[in-house]
C-alpha cells in the first residue's frame, strides 16, 4: 500500500535524558545507583513524584504518583527534594554538547532537545547521525557522568524522532524512516504515539481507528472533517507520514504562580503574604520576559472544595509590583473570607510587549518605573529578594520556588532564587 | 523517605586540581577531616556551582566508597562546609 511518506533522509535527532532529576541524584550520589527513588518538590507525608528512577518505574511507581502510595508499592522507596542548580548544570551541559553539532538546537524542555541537521552535510564530514548519536552517548558519559544516559531518536520530523527516542529506554538509539515506519507502528499501540492521550484515542477509536497502522491508513478527510473536526487532521495526517508540522513558534499566553497552602488557613494575613509574594515573583517573570499585561486573573481553592475565580481587564498594562500587587490584591478582597484555602494562585494575561523604553510624561510612573528597575538591579547582583516588600515576609518564608514543566525560558531565572 | 543526615559543619579538606585536557582543570577533594576522622573519597559524582547573590558556591557530590557526602566550597571565603551526608547502607 502506498501511504506517501516523507522519503527525505531523516536530519531531526531528538535527545532525551530520560528520568532526568531521578538520574541526576544518582548520579551525584553513588548509594542511590540501582535503587527505586523518586525527587519531589516539597518534602510532605502527601507529597508526589515528579521524576522516578527507572528502578522505581519499574515497580509501577510513576510521575504523579504521591509518596504514601509509592512507599505502599515498595517501602524501600527513597524520596528526594529537587535540587534545581544540579539539574541546571546537566541541562546547560548537555545543551553545549548539542551546539557542538549544530547551530540549529532547540531545547523543548529541561531534559529533552533537538538537533536539526538540515543543511550541516559540510559540518558532519560525511558522518551518519547514527555515529553521531553514538559519539553524543559517549560524551554525555564522559562529560556528565558515568551514569548519564540519554535515548536518542533520528527520523524526518519531531514526532517521529520523539517517537523513536522512546523505543529503546533508557539507553536507546533509534532511526525511523520510511523504510521501516509502517514496522514501528505495527508495534505500538495508539496511545504510544505522542500527543495521542485518552481523549483523542476515544476519538480515533469511535471512528474505528484502533491501532497506529489503522491511523496511518486514515484518509485525510476523514482526520481533518470527522475525527479531529480541525486543521489539528491534517497536522496529524501529515506528522504520521514524516512530514514536518511542529515547528512553529508558541506565543507567551499568559505568566502566573501558583502555591499549595502550607498551613490551610483563613488568616487574612497569612495569605495576604504568600499570594503578594506569588505577586511580585510573577511580576519578576514579567519583566524577565519584557512584556506588560492588562488581564489580572487570582483563584483560590478551599478546604470545602469549592472554588473562587475572579478576573479583571484594565485598559493600560501594568509590570511593576506596586501596580499588580494592587490589582491583585482587589480582586482577593473580593474572596469568601471564612472558608480555608487549600491553593491560591494567580495569572496574567492579556500580554503585549514591554513599552518601558518609553519615558513617560508623568513624574509618578517614571519614579514607579525607576524603583522597579533599581529594585531588580540589586535583587539581581545581590541574589533576589535581598530587597522585598515588607508584607511578603510570611510569603518569602513559606514559597519556595520549584521546578517548572514545560519551557526552559524561566530556568536562569528561577536558578537566581534556588 | 529522605536518607539525607544534615550537618553543615566546617570541615578541613585536601584538594585536588588535576590538568583535564588542555583547558578544563578538574577540582577534587579528595581528603577530609571530620570529628577526628580521616576520610578519602574515591570518585566525585557531580560538581555544580551555585550562586548565592554574588557568591559562587561550588558543590561537590563526592563517595568514600561507602557513604555519599555533600560538600560546598565557598569561592569567595574560600571556606569547605560538609552540607550533608547519604549513609550508604540503605536497604
Amino acid at each position: 500500500m502506498n501511504y506517501n511518506l516523507n522519503t527525505a533522509d531523516p536530519m531531526i535527532m531528538w535527545i532525551d535524558l530520560n528520568s532526568a532529576f531521578a538520574t541526576a541524584e544518582q548520579q551525584a550520589h553513588h548509594s542511590l545507583r540501582g535503587k527505586p527513588i523518586g525527587v519531589t518538590n516539597r518534602l510532605s507525608k502527601e507529597c508526589c513524584v515528579i521524576a522516578a528512577s527507572y528502578e522505581a518505574k519499574a515497580l509501577g511507581i510513576k510521575v504523579g504518583c504521591r509518596r504514601t502510595e509509592a512507599m505502599a508499592l515498595c517501602p524501600n522507596f527513597i524520596m528526594l527534594e529537587s535540587d534545581p542548580p544540579k539539574y541546571h548544570t546537566v541541562y546547560e551541559k548537555l545543551l553545549s554538547i548539542m551546539k557542538d553539532y549544530s547551530p540549529n538546537v532547540k531545547m523543548k524542555s529541561i531534559d529533552e532537545g533537538i538537533i536539526d541537521f538540515s543543511g550541516s552535510q559540510p559540518l558532519r564530514k560525511g558522518r551518519s547521525l547514527q555515529d553521531i548519536g553514538q559519539e553524543i552517548k559517549q560524551r554525555v558519559r564522559n562529560e556528565i557522568g558515568d551514569y548519564t544516559r540519554v535515548n536518542i531518536g533520528i527520523a524526518p520530523n519531531r514526532f517521529l524522532a520523539k517517537t523513536a527516542a522512546g523505543l529503546h529506554k533508557p539507553d536507546g538509539l533509534d532511526t525511523i524512516d520510511h523504510q521501516n515506519l509502517v514496522d514501528v507502528y505495527k508495534s505500538l499501540k495508539l496511545e504510544d504515539l505522542n500527543g495521542i492521550a485518552e481523549g483523542y484515542g476515544s476519538r480515533l477509536r469511535a471512528h474505528n481507528i484502533f491501532t497506529p497502522l489503522q491511523f496511518l491508513r486514515a484518509d485525510k478527510d476523514l482526520l481533518s472533517k470527522r475525527v479531529f473536526k480541525s486543521i489539528n487532521g491534517l497536522h496529524w495526517y501529515n506528522r504520521l507520514r514524516g512530514f514536518e508540522a511542529d515547528d512553529y513558534q508558541t506565543q507567551l499566553g499568559m505568566v502566573g504562580r501558583q502555591w499549595v497552602v502550607k498551613k490551610p488557613t483563613s488568616d487574612d494575613r497569612y495569605l495576604r503574604s504568600c499570594l503578594h509574594f506569588l505577586a511580585e515573583t510573577t511580576a519578576m517573570k514579567l519583566r524577565y520576559r519584557n512584556v506588560e499585561a492588562r488581564g489580572v486573573c487570582v483563584w483560590l481553592s478551599f478546604n470545602n472544595g469549592e472554588f473562587f475565580t475572579d478576573k479583571k481587564m484594565y485598559k493600560t498594562t501594568c509590570y511593576t509590583n506596586q501596580d499588580i500587587w494592587l490589582r491583585v490584591s482587589r480582586l482577593f478582597n473580593n474572596r469568601p473570607e471564612h472558608l480555608i484555602v487549600r491553593t491560591m494562585g494567580l495569572y496574567l494575561y492579556k500580554l503585549s510587549p514591554s513599552t518601558r523604553n518609553q519615558q513617560s510624561l508623568f513624574r509618578e510612573v517614571q519614579n514607579a518605573d525607576f524603583l522597579t528597575k533599581a529594585v531588580d538591579e540589586i535583587n539581581d547582583y545581590y541574589g533576589t529578594f535581598t530587597i522585598y516588600s515588607a508584607e511578603t515576609l510570611e510569603g518569602t518564608r513559606n514559597v519556595k520556588q520549584k521546578i517548572p514543566f514545560g519551557g526552559t525560558e524561566y530556568f536562569n531565572l528561577l536558578l537566581k532564587r534556588a | 523517605m529522605d536518607p539525607t543526615i544534615k550537618l553543615n559543619e566546617r570541615v578541613d579538606i585536601v584538594a585536588l586540581y588535576r590538568k583535564d585536557g588542555d583547558i578544563a582543570t578538574l577540582a577534587f577533594p579528595c581528603k577530609m577531616k571530620y570529628k577526628g576522622r580521616d576520610i578519602t573519597f574515591t570518585k566525585l559524582g557531580m560538581r555544580h556551582p551555585t550562586a548565592q547573590g554574588k557568591r559562587m558556591i561550588h558543590v561537590f557530590d563526592v563517595t568514600d566508597g561507602s557513604n555519599d557526602y555533600r560538600l560546598e566550597f565557598n569561592a569567595e571565603s574560600l571556606i569547605w562546609t560538609l552540607v550533608a551526608v547519604i549513609p550508604g547502607s540503605l536497604s
